[in-house]
């Protein structure tokens, strides 16, 4: 008992807290009463076992194979999924409220984008800009008019959520469009289970594992053909893509059928239908993974080599659910964003429950002026890139790189806004030095279609590098299994 | 079934086989190089020759002795049939295909792939070269074991199984050939001695040997083995077994007639050869003959199962 506790007064005391918010101590410094057992098994852990099942988690990453593809100028590489062994724990009644926060922003967000493609009030109402629309990029002309099944267009989303160090989640961006990342963090809790199933025995942790039967359910109700069991289809963009991992392991828990646009085709009834060995059989529902863009080259990209030729005009006629709602990203732009708590009032005459992060947005000349005039100090981020591309962080940046970017948004205000910099807040995370803290973010995934579902946690992306804020895999970013326990453990 | 991930199963199933077989093949000329007298010379360009690469061979390679011989059959990139390139490619096959596995299987084969790529190295000595294929023939194995025991006979099991004994069939016939390769001295004092021991080695190299001491003869004579490996109904490497597993794998596909008839064609010719002939006059020309047989069917799947969407898709477009 007495080497016990020494060990693990030494474990707390040699983590060096940095200034961010660090969920893993109370205010004063020591132990949070709910990572208490977190320290008291890893202090407990003797530092060869501990070596022995991080090589061991390495060897299953590898045989699993799951792995992302990194583009470089060297060609395109497969990685093995950063893992970091010390799981983030956060209490049931903290996320009960970011829960029902998430589901009211999807809730407002489907309402937008219906609105949009329709009468859009929000506009005539003077909520929202009419300019702000003109020059989105995700605004899709051809689904002008559609209402999808029970008016939802974003039945998938991937939500980042942030600590900022007031200890508050804000809300950094809504991935409407095809987000990923959700197999990893089923993955991860497999990981763990394999790995430390006594230290999982000390908490109560809510599953993740309902999520792929959640998606089956989500997917199902959008079948056109009512009473009988829907053929899904996931659609991929193949073997190339980087998130491909994912969609062949949620087709296979699905029980879907992975395709691609080559194994597709829409007949002259104006059905989809799919290449089989016994001819051609209809499909019901796609969940697709393929941007946009690239989905029916009718419509869309014409040298799309990714799509289905006429899936639009099957769309239109209600022959096949489409998740996401092609034209759903237009609610997916950073300067769409800032207006989410307008939304929520405008549609829900609710408050918002989860706080965006203030933004700046470039097309006000107040605003600008004040990006233009503190670039150091902020974040700035193009509307339409996803996964950290494109982006000025303020306090790293250069002088030179701070040049551009002002000539970049005096040339295109619309296409940038700009957020102070956030201190994110960091959890214990297994370094070279030891256990050191490191500046994480979340993404839950928010379902909804005939009714909204939200996962317990979602995927903790880690900064690795010590100091670094950047998450991304594509950049030095790795996971970590995330815990929402019964806080009266 | 999407025709698609059909071809892609029949391949990856293909590849497998070809790279266990392979293993099993140079292992069992290893050993029979050993037990043969020392003006005797065991042909490696024999080996080359018989798999049909002997073009891709002496691209590359200027001498076929046993050094290169090997590194070409075992890990040259260079040579599509090679044990890792059939590991390599069989592996990227079931990446596109994981979710009509058992789960596990993607780990199995990538677990395959991994221990190929580390230990299938050049300059294997003879020993370490033996240890290794072993472990690979041993990881193989499993797989069919592991698919044999926890998936559904669907239409997925049934192409791994169309795949597994077309390629099988195939590499029989060209381990037959090998007897070929064995250069015996003319007029040899115990030449038939030695003749004994080549047909032996045939058998080990499909791992026949034991089943056919236990149920043919003690002893290995060419007319006999012959025999036994293409109309063995019991043992499964041979030449009718494989063609009578791919009739009741087509019997429970949709609308297999015409495939079926070019399995009969090559089943009827196997039943009706005459192995004392072949044993006399070499059997070369008789497994060329079969190998076609095995192209048509092959044939045959591709346009009935796995280009079948293309052809319905165009006659829409054209209606």
């Amino acid at each position: 008992m007495f080497t016990t506790s020494q060990s693990m007064s030494s474990a707390s005391q040699k983590y060096a807290a940095t200034p961010a918010y660090d969920e893993s101590l109370d205010a004063t410094g020591r132990p949070h009463p709910l990572t208490q057992a977190l320290w008291d098994y890893f202090s407990e852990l003797p530092a060869e076992e501990l070596a022995a099942r991080v090589t061991e988690v390495d060897a299953a990453i590898m045989t699993a194979g799951i792995t992302f593809t990194v583009y470089t100028d060297a060609g395109n590489i497969d990685r093995a999924w950063p893992f970091d062994v010390i799981p983030r724990v956060i209490e049931r009644r903290e996320w009960e409220l970011i829960e029902s926060g998430l589901k009211q922003r999807l809730a407002a967000l489907n309402l937008f984008i219906t609105d949009i493609y329709n009468e859009q009030r929000i506009i005539r109402d003077g909520v929202f800009p009419a300019e702000v629309l003109r020059d989105s990029k995700n605004f899709r002309e051809a689904c002008v008019g559609m209402r999808p099944r029970y008016d939802v267009w974003a039945h998938v989303c991937g939500t980042d959520l942030v600590r900022h160090s007031d200890g508050q989640f804000y809300v950094l961006e809504d991935n409407l469009r095809v987000p990923s990342g959700v197999s990893y963090m089923l993955e991860n809790r497999q990981l763990m289970k394999r790995l430390f199933p006594e230290f999982l025995a000390r908490y109560r942790i809510f599953p993740v594992d309902n999520y792929t039967a959640q998606l089956y359910d989500t997917l199902a109700a959008l079948s056109p053909r009512e009473g009988e069991r829907p053929v899904i289809a996931l659609l991929t963009p193949g073997i190339y893509n980087s998130a491909y991992f994912e969609h062949s392991y949620l087709a296979q828990q699905m029980g879907a059928e992975l395709v691609e646009g080559a194994d597709l085709v829409v007949a002259e009834d104006e059905c989809v239908y799919m290449k089989t060995i016994e001819g051609l059989q209809r499909v019901d529902v796609i969940y697709r993974r393929v941007d946009d863009d690239f989905l029916d080259p009718e419509v869309f990209r014409a040298d799309s080599m990714l799509g289905v030729r006429g899936l639009m005009r099957a769309w239109k006629k209600g022959n096949v659910g489409i998740a996401n709602a092609p034209g759903a990203g237009v609610a997916d732009d950073k300067v769409v964003y800032s207006f989410v708590p307008q939304m929520i009032r405008y549609y829900l005459d609710e408050e918002a429950i989860l706080p965006n992060v203030p933004s700046y947005l470039c097309m006000y000349d107040k605003d600008r002026e004040y990006v233009l005039n503190n670039l150091e100090s902020l974040v700035v981020k193009p509307a339409n890139e996803s996964g950290g591309y494109g982006m000025l962080i303020g306090p790293q940046s250069t002088e030179a790189e701070r040049n551009t970017f002002a000539g970049l948004i005096k040339a295109n205000p619309r296409n940038y806004m700009a957020q102070p910099t956030l201190s994110l807040s960091t959890v214990p995370t297994l370094t070279s030095e030891g256990i050191a803290p490191r500046h994480v973010d979340l993404r839950p995934f928010v379902l909804q279609s005939n009714r909204s579902f939200v996962t317990a946690g979602g995927l903790t992306r880690v900064a690795l590098r010590k100091g670094s804020l950047i998450v991304n895999s594509s950049q030095g970013g790795g996971s970590k299994d995330t815990w929402i326990v019964e806080g009266d453990v | 079934m999407l025709s698609r991930v059909a071809e892609s199963l029949y391949w990856m199933a293909r590849y497998m086989e070809r790279a266990e077989d392979t293993a099993r093949l140079i292992n069992a000329v290893t050993l029979m190089s050993l037990d043969m007298p020392a003006d005797a010379r065991i042909g490696w360009d024999a080996l080359v020759r018989i798999a049909g690469l002997d073009d891709v061979f002496f691209k590359h390679y200027s001498e076929a002795n046993e050094a290169c011989v090997m590194q070409f059959l075992i890990r040259d990139e260079k040579n599509p049939g090679s044990i890792m390139s059939c590991i390599t490619r069989a592996r990227e096959n079931t990446r596109t295909f994981r979710e009509v596995l058992p789960w596990e299987c993607w780990e199995w084969v990538n677990e395959l792939y991994i221990y190929a790529k580390n230990n299938v190295v050049n300059d294997l000595t003879r020993r370490r070269r033996y240890e290794v294929l072993q472990a690979v023939i041993l990881r193989r194995q499993s797989i069919v074991g592991l698919l044999s025991g926890t998936m559904s006979r669907d239409a997925a099991f049934q192409f791994l199984r169309l795949g597994r004994n077309v390629e099988r069939a195939d590499m029989t016939t060209r381990i037959l050939d090998v007897s070929v390769a064995i250069m015996l001295p003319r007029a040899a004092v115990g030449a038939s001695q030695y003749s004994d021991l080549a047909w032996m080695n045939i058998l080990k190299a499909l791992s026949a040997y034991q089943m056919y001491r236990r149920y043919v003869s003690v002893h290995a004579d060419g007319a006999r083995v012959i025999e036994f490996v293409l109309k063995n109904k019991e043992f499964p490497r041979t030449i009718i077994h494989c063609l009578r597993e791919l009739i009741e794998v087509l019997h429970q596909l949709p609308h297999p007639e015409p495939i079926l008839a070019s399995v009969r064609d090559a089943l009827a010719i196997v039943e009706q050869a005459d192995a004392t002939g072949l044993a006399q006059r070499g059997v070369h020309t008789f497994t060329d003959q079969i190998q076609l047989h095995l192209a048509h069917i092959d044939a045959a799947l591709r346009q009935h199962y796995f280009k079948v969407g293309d052809v319905a898709a165009s006659t829409e477009a054209a209606a």
